[in-house]
């Protein structure tokens, strides 16, 4: 099982002096929730390795620009949102979809939503059939926890879109689940 | 029961290997590119140090011969023209005034001074003349003698 660490133990200060083995500490802990949220937005598992590999070399030349070191994790998966944001305008893609924003916050944890082996399948599905915006936002609350704040800078939406966007995309997850049953 | 956490790295757990191949490579690029800066400097401090070997090997030896004429028809020259040199100020570029020459110039500019001061009191011709405003037929005092 992976090993979540706290963004404070994080070697971001190493890394920024140049040590390799402090990347090396930091790459091997994002790799993998990086490469799942890039793989569920451009469902392509080629241009998601892509798209790792560069967000990752990215992040090695532009360190210096962090200000924050326990923004690390935010900060690396903004880059990554970047480059999966790139890949859809080469496409002719779009990100963006007009929903309702809600008023009331919907700021439960990801930990709340609990899915049975047999629903896995289902749960795959049904996120892969989400607008590409919720899914976005959607996954960056389960994989990673982030706060509706980090969400927002990484996604550059508003805060109260993020909070829509989170809000619409559970509900429809809870709904299928509850079906389900 | 999993959290969609756990079930979304649980899928993708099989790309670890790529993902460990992609952060190596990431990593030894990085690596080397750091590893080159301090060669780079190296080699341009180098290039920098041996130019004026290159320059005294490729140009100046081949023709030493060439450029020792040269340099000799310099001297020659310059040897030349300080020796003709006259009093011209190098800086200025004009003459250079004695002394002497500079009391000479100052008695002769006092002794205009004093003629031009004579010159100031005005003279008995230069003085105004009685001026009537009369025809010249109606001045006749004059005109009986």
């Amino acid at each position: 099982m992976l090993e979540v660490a706290a963004p404070e133990q994080l070697p971001v200060d190493q890394a920024r002096a140049g040590q390799p083995a402090a990347w090396e500490a930091l790459f091997r802990r994002y790799q993998l929730p990086l490469y799942v949220y890039v793989f569920e937005l451009v469902r392509d598992e080629q241009a998601g390795l892509d798209i790792v590999q560069e967000t990752f070399i990215a992040a090695v030349r532009h360190l210096g620009g962090l200000r924050e070191d326990a923004k690390f994790g935010s900060w690396l998966f903004g880059i990554a949102h970047q480059k999966c944001v790139q890949r859809w305008r080469k496409r002719r893609e779009t990100l963006v979809e007009e929903i309702p924003e809600t008023p009331d916050a919907f700021e439960d944890s990801p930990g709340d939503l609990l899915i049975r082996r047999e629903q896995e399948t289902e749960f795959m599905n049904q996120l892969a059939q989400l607008p590409p915006a919720q899914r976005s936002v959607l996954l960056l609350h389960f994989v990673e926890d982030f706060s509706l704040e980090a969400i927002s800078r990484i996604t550059e939406a508003p805060l109260g879109t993020v909070k829509s966007r989170l809000h619409y995309a559970k509900k429809s997850l809870r709904k299928l689940l509850e079906a389900t049953k | 029961m999993k959290t969609p956490r756990k079930i979304l790295l649980a899928r993708h757990q099989a790309a670890g290997p790529k993902l460990d191949a992609i952060r190596r490579e990431v990593l030894a690029d990085w690596c080397c590119e750091a590893s080159q800066e301090p060669n780079r400097a190296a080699a341009l401090a180098a290039t920098l140090l041996a130019f004026p070997t290159q320059l005294w090997l490729e140009l100046i030896r081949p023709c030493r011969r060439i450029w020792t004429g040269l340099a000799s028809v310099w001297v020659l020259l310059f040897l030349i023209n300080f020796s003709q040199r006259d009093n011209v100020s190098s800086v200025t570029g004009k003459p250079v005034v004695s002394g002497e020459v500079m009391m000479s110039f100052q008695t002769q500019q006092r002794w205009m001074n004093e003629l031009l001061a004579d010159r100031a009191i005005p003279t008995e011709a230069d003085q105004k003349r009685n001026f009537s405003t009369k025809p010249r037929s109606e001045i006749t005092g004059t005109a009986a003698v």
